[in-house]
Formats: C-alpha cells, structure tokens, sequence
C-alpha cells in the first residue's frame, strides 16, 4: 500500500492500494499542519483497516508552498519512511495537480502569498515551464493556456506517484521546493546616537 | 490498610516493630532515624491506625541500581500480603527513580520471604557468608532487573537539530546538528533558515543518534519532542517527524516543554534534579529564572527578559565592536586581556524602583545601546580605545546582572541550590564568577557538562523518559507548536 501525505496548502492523507484508492481525509485548516497530520495518517489508516506494517512506499507533496507547514508532512513523512525502509517519493505538487486536468495546455497556478503564485505550464501533461514564482500580473504573458488553480492534496500527491512510478519516472528528490530564499538580508549594523 | 511515607513521629512505632521482630539484630534507633530522614532512602509504612509493616529503599546519587535496605511486618500479619504491598511500592519507587536493578538480602532460610522476592521476580545472585551478626547466619544477595523505557527526544526549537536516546536516567546518544554558521552572515539565527536546516538535518540526526547508541528503530519505547517555547517554523519539523517516527513505530508520544527539559537534563548527570532548586537558563533564545520545587509538578518562573535575551546580548555587542557570529566565545576571547572594571555599563533592571515588578527579570536592550554608543562616541572622536576593555566589561554586566538576580532569588525562596544551563554556561567566566559567588552564599552550584547545557535532544529524552517513569499517560497527536509554551506546563496532552 502506498501513503500518501501532501502539507502545501492544508494537511491531508490518503491510502492507496495498487491504483485504488482506498480511504483520503482533508483538513483545511492552513495553519493546523502540525496538529493534524499524525490524525490525517491515523485517520487514513484506521479507514482502511490498514497498519504501518502492510505500507510499501510514501508519497509526500515538496511543494512549492509558501507555508511554514509544508515541512510538516516532508519531516512526516521521512520518519515515517526510515524505521520501516519504506520507499519514499517526493512529488512536486503542480505537477500532481496537472495530471488530475484533460485540457491541452494548462498553467497550474496556487497561493505563494504575499500576492504572487506558483506557476509551472503544461502542454499534453508535460511540463512547459516552470515551477516559478510571479506576480499574478505575468500569468497573461505565460501563452495560450488555460489556468488551473485549485490547492493541491494527498489524493493527487499519491495518484502522481503510482503514475510516475509505472512510467518510471524517479521521485527520489525529496527536499522542500521553496522558490523563494530565506526573507532577511544581512545588516551592517545601524548607528544608535545621533 | 493505606501505605504511606515514615516520618520521624512514626519512629517509635516502627522501632518497637523492629526489636520484636529482629530481636538482637536489630538497628539502633539513630540509624532508623537517620535512615528515614535520609534524601537518599525511601521509606513506607502500611498503617491501619497503627503501623502494620514497614520497608525502605536506597537510592543513592548517581546510580543506576537501589537497594530494598530492610522490611518487616507484624508477626500475626505475615502472609496475609502486607509485605507484597510495601514491596511493590517500593519497586515503583525503584522505577521512577531510575533504577535498573534492585538489590536486596534475605536470611538463608527464610524460605517464606525469599519465595516473596522470587515471585516478584528477584533472581538469587551471590551469597554473603556469616553476614547477620551475631547469629553467624548466612545472606543471599538477590536482584531484580528493571527495564527502563528507551527513549528518544527531537529538539528543534531554535538552530539545534537535537536527537537524543536515552534508558531511563542513563545517557545512550546525543547527537546535534546545529545551523549556526548558516546564520553567521545575518548575526543572529534567522528563524526561517533555522527551520529550513532542521528539515535538511533531521534524518542524518536521527541516524546518527541511532548509531551512537548502538539501537535500531524497533529498540525504541517512546518519542519525546519539545513543543515549544520557541520558534514556530522550527517546531514544527520536530513535531512532524516526531509524530511520524511515533505513527511507524506504534509508540506513545510525549510532547515537552523544552526550558524545563534544561532543568531535567541533571537527571543524566546525578540520577535526579535535586530540588528545590533555582535554576538560571541562558542562552540565545531565553534568558529565564525558575524556582524548581518538583520537576514534573512544579516549576515556576520567577523572571524572564524582557527584551533581548542574555545571547544575543552577546551577539550584538559582538557586532559593534566588529566581531563575527556567534557573540559569545568572540567576546571571551577579546575580554580576556581587558579589565572588567574599565567601564561601569549599567546593570538592567536593578535599581530600587524596578524592584517591584522587575526584581527577576532582565533587560540587556539598554546595555547593548550603552556599549554602541560609549564606541560610537571613540569612533567618532578617533580616539584610541581597548575593545579589550569594552568586551570585559560588558561582559561583567551582563554576568553581574544573571548572577545578582539568581542569588537573589535563592535567598528570597530559602533554596541553596542553583542549577546553570543554555548555551551562555559556555562563558568561562560566567561558570567562574558563579562558583565564587555560590561558594561565599553556601549555595550549592550544577552545571551539568556543556553538550547537556546548550539545546540537545538527550535532555527532550530525558524529560520524556522521567514521565513515562512517573506513569504519566502519553500526549495525543493533536498538540501543536507552542511558540510561548508557559514553563507551568511540562507536558501538553
């Protein structure tokens, strides 16, 4: 069975056997990702009628996500992976939500904050361009595609795996995609008298 | 019948017990007394309006082992389950204090009490010839192996990636990875770099601390994790992984407050955090005076900053004199050729009007401001000055100010023991100028070794550990980051 665990935008889980899925629950609580993720697995699980012990890999979402949470469920999931050797799949989750759309070309698009978006393009669900990050007003300069933006979730995360997985695509990258460096600059120190 | 603990008022009856039943061998009445009033014994009685029975253990310092020292019980009431009682709690005791084997000695012979501890487990190890006097009888020495729960304890409040595995009070690894050289070029931890380091780090650090160990995965009883007080983002990945490791493993989970585990981290060190105690934690992120009655039940704190802490202090003198991050070991360096009485910096906080509502909290904003502008002025002016002196003196302040308020507090509260941990205990002269000062109080300083004292994931364990020994129920999965977690709070549910 594979778990998945996506915390870029809420925190959810979802259990898959084979290409079946067989139990998901989400919370949207953008900021609970801490506190609910150990119930969102327990929950999954407990669905299922499933333990740790029948689990053989873990997907987890690495973003991009602006939000502190998105570690959560890579911390989750890496200890949740190493006591039982389980494989471990990191996916990029505009990638996950891309292969949920039929259209032709699409720009996946979700919330980066501070009023601009993660966008990545996709023609024939290969991906153009991207992952970046840009202000809202650039997406009109991005070409003929049609914009998705809906927040991504284990569900995707882990139906993402199994694809790439039969199509032998490698998800072994399982560090965090930030897009954006640390928010401070160095100071040289300011005069306090006058 | 209620078992409860012997005081001296109850030595009368329990040395009339005791001649009855050991006749002349029994103990002198000063070394019951001494022996029931002892930090280092235990002692029970079973009561039923009168005493019934009684029984003592001994555990000393830091070991990892206690001996039952004696028990007796009314001759008309022996079999009827008394001694099975007083020995149970002691074996709970036995346990919560850490010990890994209990030893005792019974009479060769005394067939009905050796069949007493064998059912409780007791396995007979050596004999002591001739060892009751004066009758010339024999003991069996007997022992009983505890096993205590294996821990392992994730900190991440702040730069440490700590991983830390524990046996009950005994330390098995301790391993650290720390951010701090990231952080170097912004002179002081970047909460969001911190927290990007704590994801990179924490599966090498949990190998590490394995292997240090020498355990696997399936060793482990239980997860600890500091849930706070410190940064959020950096919280969390230990939360995370924490929460992970305990969902694969199937084990409980306990989330800690990170100061008090600072507090704890003595338990690795003497078998127990001697209390009452005050302690003082300084580091980078707290600079906090605790009034420590209990570890597990009553912690309170007396002051904490009220701007910067102690560290950063540090920190940002560093700076203005041009010294790179981290501040402290810089201006130990630097200050270890000034005079410390160079220049009299002003010590936050300890004038008569902020007795009131300040007398334990500290402030080190305006020191900082003082030393800028005192260099600013010599820079200004090209005078010649001895950064030297500047570091020593500063340095003096702030060492001043903590350990002026921290004996405060110790005479305040009638407690003569002080307990030092955080990062800032690396100061040389801190751990200098505190031994004297305690020395001429009569205080009895701790300073646990250095890898105890700064952020470390073995003193998350070791607090972890004394819960689960105390019997405490585990915390759910729902608890959260607690960037202020209150000191009050041990354990979040």
């Amino acid at each position: 069975m594979l778990l998945s665990i996506d915390t870029s935008a809420g925190t959810s889980a979802a259990l898959f056997d084979g290409e079946t899925l067989l139990s998901s629950i989400r919370f949207d609580d953008p900021f609970g990702h801490a506190e609910n993720i150990a119930k969102a697995i327990e929950s999954v699980l407990q669905d299922a009628k499933a333990s740790v012990a029948e689990l053989s890999g873990v997907a987890v979402g690495i973003g991009p996500a602006p939000y502190t949470g998105l570690r959560v469920g890579i911390a989750a999931a890496k200890a949740l992976a190493a006591p039982l050797k389980l494989d471990l799949f990191g996916v990029m989750v505009l990638d996950a939500i891309a292969l949920t759309r039929q259209e032709e070309r699409i720009l996946v698009t979700t919330d980066a904050k501070r009023g601009e978006l993660f966008v990545a393009g996709y023609a024939k669900g290969v991906r153009q361009f991207g992952p970046e990050v840009i202000h809202p007003s650039k997406v009109a300069e991005m070409g003929d595609y049609e914009t998705v933006s809906v927040p991504a979730d284990a569900e995707m995360v882990g139906a993402f795996a199994i694809w790439a997985s039969n199509n032998g695509i490698d998800l072994k990258e399982t560090s965090a995609i930030y897009l954006r460096s640390p928010d401070v600059t160095p100071s040289p120190g300011k005069r306090v008298s006058g | 019948m209620e078992i409860k603990v012997l005081a001296e008022a109850d030595l009368a009856q329990v040395m009339d017990l005791e001649r009855r039943l050991f006749e002349n061998e029994a103990w002198l009445e000063q070394t019951m007394a001494s022996e029931i009033s002892s930090p280092h014994t235990h002692y029970i009685g079973a009561f039923d309006g009168k005493l019934l029975g009684y029984a003592g253990l001994k555990v000393s310092g830091p070991s990892y082992s206690s001996d039952v020292q004696t028990i007796g019980v009314e001759p008309e009431l022996q079999g009827s389950g008394i001694g099975r009682k007083l020995m149970n709690e002691l074996l709970v005791v036995a346990r919560r204090r850490g010990s890994e084997e209990v030893f005792l000695e019974v009479k060769d012979g005394n067939d009905s009490a050796i069949g007493l501890y064998q059912s409780l487990g007791f396995e007979r190890i050596d004999v002591r010839k001739r060892y009751y006097q004066p009758s010339g009888e024999d003991a069996l020495v007997m022992q009983l192996k505890l096993r205590q729960p294996v821990v392992l304890g994730i900190e991440s409040t702040c730069d440490e990636t700590g991983v830390g595995i524990v046996r009950g009070n005994r330390l098995l690894a301790n391993a650290l990875h720390s951010s701090m050289d990231e952080h170097a070029k912004y002179g002081g931890v970047v909460p969001e770099v911190a927290a990007r380091a704590h994801l990179e780090a924490i599966s090498p650090t949990l190998d590490a601390a394995l292997a240090e160990a020498g355990l696997a995965y399936k060793d482990i009883d239980a997860v600890a994790v500091a849930n706070g007080p410190g940064l959020s983002g950096a919280l969390m990945v230990g939360i995370g992984a924490a929460k992970g490791l305990a969902l694969t493993l199937d084990k409980p989970i306990y989330a800690v407050n990170h100061l008090v585990g600072h507090v704890g981290a003595d338990v690795l060190e003497r078998g127990a955090v001697e209390v009452p105690t005050i302690a003082l934690l300084v580091s980078g992120g707290h600079t906090s005076l605790l009034l420590v009655r209990d570890l597990l039940n009553d912690t309170q704190l007396l002051g904490e900053t009220i701007d910067d802490a102690a560290g950063e202090a540090f920190d940002k003198v560093a700076r203005v004199l041009g010294l790179p991050y981290p501040g402290g070991p810089q201006i130990d360096r630097v200050a270890a050729d000034g005079n410390p009485k160079a220049i009299r910096f002003p010590r936050g906080l300890t004038l008569p009007k902020d007795m009131e509502k300040h007398k334990y909290n500290f402030s080190f904003s305006g020191l900082k401001t003082a030393v800028a502008r005192h260099v600013e002025k010599l820079e200004d002016a090209a005078e010649e000055y001895s950064k030297a002196d500047v570091a020593a003196s500063f340095r003096e302040a702030v060492i001043d100010v903590l350990l002026t308020k921290a004996l405060w507090a110790c005479e305040e509260y009638g407690v003569n023991r002080l307990l030092l941990g955080g990062g800032v205990v690396a100061n040389a002269r801190l751990r200098e100028e505190a031994e004297r000062r305690c020395q001429e109080a009569g205080i009895e300083l701790r300073i646990p070794r250095f890898s105890l004292c700064t952020d470390n994931g073995a003193m998350i364990a070791a607090l972890g550990a004394q819960l689960m020994m105390d019997g405490r129920e585990p915390s759910g999965f729902g608890f959260g980051a607690e960037s202020t977690l209150p000191v009050t709070v041990v354990q979040s549910a």
